[in-house]
């Protein structure tokens, strides 16, 4: 499903932020991504995201090399992929049902098409009671709910968080990846990016360690 | 958790792009401005055009025969007889001869009022209505008009040149100041636009991340701008007519009897007339139109420069 080989990323003429990453990541496998601030896990999950390409090396996802990607394909194969980002990001003058529905008005789909969808959805996380509720009214744990449910409603092949318990407290941060790990279990790839270490030893998932742009560890 | 009352579902989904972050008022009246002077100038131009016609065909339908007082002539006499050549030239209507008072009415406005005119001897005219411009003799008449001393025939060919000149002139500058406010609206939409996309720069990068195509996101953002343009253009227009409307009533009761009419004859009536007002009404989907678009075509640029 996705594979790197021997993939460098630099911004620009700057100093390589990611040095010669070689793995792959199997459909329906669960992955945290963990290292030190500054050792470039965000800049890695960019290049999942598709939002970046890489400096050299080469990157396939889906079976396709993204270097070959036009700007319509790649916004093609970007509706694969889901994201939770580590601040939200989510659309404050919407509600929470509006923002979780989000993916599939981009599709073109009607309100009465995807309306029970998303409401089962927004019930499953918990936020049933509070899909009219505007972002500025959510806590950090139910913003970081509803992020999730807008990058779950479009049943994506790929989830991507970055930080998603950074926010949180441990016991609403064990839920929280509980939550991903029920998704991964539906066949979503989860690659979850953290750097808390109590986190990674709850739950028994292979880890892939960056270290100054080089993954040190891959099990 | 804050308890947040369950609201009833809202049939009108809230628009991704929000209202209050384009400068909607302001670029509102920018283009409700520039659509009145647009307007205007259409209306102008449309005037003007009209009266040039309208003078052009009234000044080309006649032509006058001047008879200046010579010795040893006999004045009436040459009048009867500059009528009678000119009634039996082919292409005309009509001939009368002015009076005396007519004709000494025709020095007034130039002359003044109080001065005795009969001790002078003045150039008699001879009024000639064509019914067929094209197809009147005036040569034969010119002709015919040598057997009568101090006869001279006018055509107003110089006037209807000059005055065709003058008009052309005025209508290609017309049109060249509506070209200028049309670039200039087209400028103020892209520095709306631009200002637009950077305060929601946000939303276009989430939009992007959730697989949003920019033809999408430039709809979402067209659309908002196009609702912008139709209700300046509707304001701007509407100005546009009202002050046509309120010039002709104006102009109308400006002067008093004849001088009315005379102004009405020498600046054409104030009135833009239904074709007017449907080419000013025609103005505003044409700006409502090139802001949609000139905002799309800036939206889609902005995407490409930051994908």
């Amino acid at each position: 499903m996705i594979e790197f080989t021997s993939v460098g990323l630099r911004y620009g003429q700057g100093p390589e932020i990611l040095k010669d990453l070689t793995f792959r990541i199997d459909p329906g496998t669960f992955h945290f991504l963990t290292g030190p601030s500054g050792s470039g896990k965000t800049s890695l999950l960019k290049l999942l995201l598709l939002s970046l390409k890489p400096s050299s090396g080469k990157v396939t996802m889906f079976g396709e090399d993204v270097m070959d990607l036009d700007q319509d394909r790649l916004l093609l194969m970007r509706r694969h992929i889901g994201i939770v980002f580590q601040e939200f990001r989510l659309l404050d003058h919407l509600t929470t049902f509006e923002n979780v529905a989000l993916p599939l008005r981009v599709l073109g789909q009607p309100e009465s098409q995807y309306r029970a969808n998303v409401e089962e959805l927004l019930e499953w996380v918990g936020l049933g009671e509070r899909m009219h509720a505007h972002p500025a009214l959510l806590s950090g744990g139910e913003k970081q709910r509803a992020a999730i449910a807008r990058a779950v409603i479009g049943r994506p092949d790929i989830l991507l968080a970055d930080e998603p318990t950074g926010n949180l407290d441990p016991e609403l941060s064990v839920r929280l990846v509980t939550l991903f790990a029920e998704l991964n279990r539906t066949g979503t790839t989860i690659i979850i990016a953290t750097h808390e270490l109590s986190l990674l030893d709850s739950f028994d998932f292979p880890r892939m360690v960056l270290r100054d742009g080089e993954l040190a560890i891959h099990d | 958790m804050t308890d947040t009352p369950r609201f009833p579902t809202r049939s009108r989904t809230t628009p991704i792009v929000p209202e209050r972050s384009i400068a909607g008022r302001t670029l509102m009246l920018l283009i409700a401005i520039m659509t009145f002077l647009s307007g205007v100038t259409l209306g102008g131009v449309v005037l003007v055009q009209k009266s040039a016609i309208a003078w052009s065909s009234d000044v080309g339908r006649e032509v006058t025969i001047q008879i200046k007082p010579i010795q040893g002539e006999v004045m009436d006499s040459n009048l009867r007889l500059a009528v009678s050549l000119a009634e039996a030239t082919p292409g005309v209507a009509s001939a009368h001869a002015l009076t005396l008072e007519e004709s000494q009415n025709l020095l007034k406005p130039w002359l003044g009022e109080g001065l005795d005119l009969s001790t002078i001897e003045i150039p008699r005219i001879v009024a000639v209505q064509l019914s067929d411009p094209t197809d009147a003799d005036i040569p034969r008449l010119e002709n015919d008009l040598k057997s009568i001393k101090g006869a001279t025939l006018d055509t107003h060919a110089a006037w209807r040149q000059q005055l065709n000149t003058m008009a052309g002139a005025i209508v290609v500058s017309g049109l060249l100041v509506l070209a200028l406010i049309v670039v200039a609206t087209v400028l103020a939409i892209i520095f709306a636009t631009r200002g637009t996309m950077a305060t929601n720069r946000e939303i276009v990068d989430v939009l992007h991340f959730i697989g949003a195509s920019n033809s999408f996101i430039a709809g979402e953002f067209q659309g908002r701008f196009l609702l912008i343009g139709f209700r300046g253009g509707i304001v701007g227009g509407l100005a546009a007519i009202v002050f046509f409307l309120a010039i002709g009533i104006a102009a109308g009761s400006a002067g008093i009897g004849n001088v009315s009419a005379e102004l009405g004859l020498l600046f054409g009536r104030f009135s833009i007339g239904f074709d007017g007002a449907a080419g000013i009404a025609a103005v505003v989907p044409v700006i409502a139109a090139m802001t949609a678009i000139t905002s799309r075509l800036t939206v889609r640029r902005f995407l490409s420069q930051i994908s």
